[in-house]
């Protein structure tokens, strides 16, 4: 009795199995040639392929949206003779860079500092810089917006940890504190020029400078920037290029500055042993006009003077010559003296040692020394030429 | 100037402009894919390249002056996988062109469909200079180069529509003069299969593989890194280990370290031709290969 109850179930599960199989066979035509639809069409977009393309692309890692991101850490020791604690040690700042395409008119740079307050010795947070740069303008033109450093010259533009000296020319720090870095909108226009590389920059900032000479005003009175870049090839291993910057905003004593600069910069790399060697020449003049009272103008001339010599794959050597007239009395003129020595260990890491001799105006002499280690993780990108 | 000479010299600035009308302006990161542009686009492009050929591709510098060309370049064309990551995408943005960035129509990236070698399985730059996508000298596989002129048609063909015959009959005859070529160069190397060399920097392991070569070590003891005193000793040792016959190395590095392991070991050292335009003979990628081939052969006997 038993055996024939199991029978009759395995016999009505065997039916009911069959019948759902005959359900899902009946629906396989239908799927079938939706299946022949996308293989065809597979078929036809791989014969495209093999008409118009090398091979299928194969992604080589997963695809990200993230920016790249990197991490430029800057440890400092440094020694003055003329004070009461001569040696310190730090680390001067930790710099978080993300920068990305953001669509197919615009990239993004961003650059956020936590950097080490000289007075408070406490680390605060900041937005170095934080703009966008337009890609797609047409006639030449490039637009940025947001938080940056200006075009003025050739120390302004560039990070601090990419120039081949630790502290600032005396004559640029005396005009522009760290150097002129601001809300603002900049329009640079690469000139039709096919015989030399010229690029004329405009810029508008809300204000705010580094040094009293220049702040950010109550009233309408924006800080306006300009400069003229002129690149020439010499020839395959040296270059020359000549600038002329100005600056016009409102300083500290509701009135004007107005700060124009030369810059000219020789580089010699032999292309062949670009890694091996080269040299840099480079000076700036500033001539600063400062509007003190309605009566009173204040002029005063700063210039820098350096040069870089690569002497190994990894070592270089700079000096340079640093003049700046006060910019409130011009007649207290100061004159430094310095030399780096840098290492270089590879892209991500270097060691920059620098001593330096400050005649100042009451010929007093100041010796300072500082010592720098770069360090980099994640990918950062090239620098400016 | 009067209103005669004042149209005269429109009219002639109209004919030069016009001069160079149709042809497409292909601007390359390196002399390999300029070259082999030049053998699809022939006549119907003028190219130029950036980086120069006996220059380390990794280290150039973003000079103000090449973005002239990319600012009216129609194509752009790069090795890709991160070779050029330190100075192309700077001149690319600084270009103000977008009919070359990424992305767009005259953007190619000519490592696309390539077999890679030496493609990491994790990223740590204590091992020197590591490739993120994987060894980044691929040129250097003559068949990569058909793979190459495949990327570089396709985006000849994209720009300039009309001509895509053109391109696809000098493309057939590209790779047909690749293949008669291999032959010879494969029967040249023939009888050094296997055999064991030095060489500076870990650039030719594309040419290794396809010519069947043996690449034991290199002068540096990590990417990027110069050679070290211990790293010499160790190169010595085992060229004497191995009867090493030859030091293979590119114009751009230096050859003293190598110099040392030659007068201590009486290895050859070799300065082959990472790229065309390396040295004044090598015309174009075909040279490429019979330049090095035939000095390779000729030390390795």
């Amino acid at each position: 009795m038993f055996c024939i109850k199991k029978i009759s179930l395995f016999i009505l599960l065997f039916i009911a199995l069959a019948a759902l199989n005959k359900k899902v066979s009946a629906q396989t035509p239908a799927d079938s040639t939706a299946a022949t639809d996308s293989l065809l069409l597979l078929q036809i977009e791989a014969q495209m392929q093999t008409t118009n393309d090398a091979a299928p692309f194969v992604p080589r890692v997963a695809a990200s949206s993230n920016p790249d991101i990197s991490v430029i850490g800057d440890f400092g020791a440094s020694y003055i003779n003329a004070a009461k604690r001569n040696f310190d040690a730090y680390l001067n700042e930790a710099e978080f860079s993300f920068q990305s395409v953001v669509d197919p008119y615009i990239r993004a740079d961003f650059f956020l500092s936590l950097g080490k307050d000289e007075d408070t010795h406490k680390y605060a947070a900041n937005i170095e810089e934080g703009y966008l740069t337009s890609t797609s303008l047409p006639w030449g033109l490039q637009l940025k917006a947001g938080k940056f450093k200006s075009a003025f010259g050739r120390i302004n533009p560039v990070h601090a940890h990419a120039l081949p000296f630790i502290d600032l020319p005396n004559a640029y720090e005396n005009l522009f504190g760290e150097g002129i870095n601001d809300d603002g909108v900049s329009l640079s226009w690469l000139l039709p020029n096919h015989a030399f590389y010229q690029e004329l920059t405009a810029q508008a900032f809300a204000g705010y400078g580094d040094s009293p000479l220049f702040i950010r005003s109550d009233r309408n009175n924006f800080l306006y920037v300009g400069h003229l870049k002129n690149f020439f090839s010499l020839n395959d291993n040296a270059t020359l290029e000549f600038g002329l910057s100005a600056a016009m905003g409102p300083n500290d004593s509701s009135l004007s500055t107005q700060v124009g600069g030369v810059d000219l910069t020789y580089k010699w790399k032999p292309l062949e042993h670009n890694t091996y060697k080269s040299f840099t020449w480079q000076s700036e003049i500033f001539y600063a006009k400062v509007q003190k009272t309605e009566n009173i103008q204040v002029n005063s001339l700063g210039l820098y003077s350096l040069m870089s010599l690569q002497i190994a794959k990894r070592s270089f050597i700079t000096a340079r010559y640093n003049y700046a007239q006060d910019v409130n009395a011009p007649a207290a003129v100061l004159m430094a003296y310095s030399a780096t020595y840098g290492w270089l260990a590879t892209e991500f890491q270097k060691i920059e040692l620098e001593g330096k001799m400050t005649e100042q105006p009451n010929h007093s002499q100041t010796y300072e020394a500082w010592l720098r280690w770069i360090f980099v993780i994640g990918t950062h990108g090239a620098h400016q030429y | 100037m009067s209103t005669k000479k004042l149209i005269a010299t429109f009219f002639l600035l109209g004919t030069f402009s016009f001069s160079n009308a149709g042809i497409i302006k292909v601007v390359a990161t390196t002399m390999d894919m300029k070259s082999i542009a030049e053998l699809i686009g022939c006549e119907k492009i003028s190219a130029t390249s950036i980086a120069t050929g006996y220059q380390n591709p990794h280290f150039v510098d973003p000079k103000p002056s090449y973005i002239i060309n990319l600012t009216n370049a129609d194509l752009f064309i790069t090795v890709g996988l991160d070779l050029e990551a330190g100075w192309s995408p700077q001149l690319l943005a600084s270009s103000r062109n977008s009919k070359i960035q990424k992305g767009a129509n005259g953007y190619v990236d000519a490592s696309v469909g390539v077999n890679l070698l030496q493609v990491p399985s994790s990223l740590n730059r204590g091992e020197g200079d590591i490739h993120v996508y994987g060894n980044p000298h691929y040129w250097l596989d003559p068949l990569n180069g058909k793979i190459i002129a495949r990327n570089i048609c396709n985006g000849l063909e994209k720009v300039s529509p009309e001509n895509k015959a053109f391109f696809e009959a000098n493309l057939v005859k590209f790779n047909s003069t690749i293949d008669a070529k291999m032959k010879t160069w494969s029967a040249a190397i023939a009888p050094f299969k296997g055999a064991k060399i030095i060489a500076y920097h870990n650039e030719w392991c594309y040419f290794e593989t396809r010519f069947g070569l043996h690449i034991v070590d290199f002068m540096e003891p990590k990417p990027g890194i110069p050679p070290t005193p211990s790293q010499l000793v160790k190169i010595i040792n085992e060229v004497k280990t191995n009867a090493i016959k030859v030091i293979i190395s590119s114009p751009y590095f230096t050859t003293s370290s190598s110099d040392v392991v030659k007068n201590q070991t009486g290895v050859k050292v070799l300065t082959l031709a990472n790229s065309v335009g390396a040295f004044d003979t090598i015309k174009t990628y075909y040279d490429l290969f019979d330049y090095n081939i035939n000095l390779l052969t000729a030390a390795l006997k």
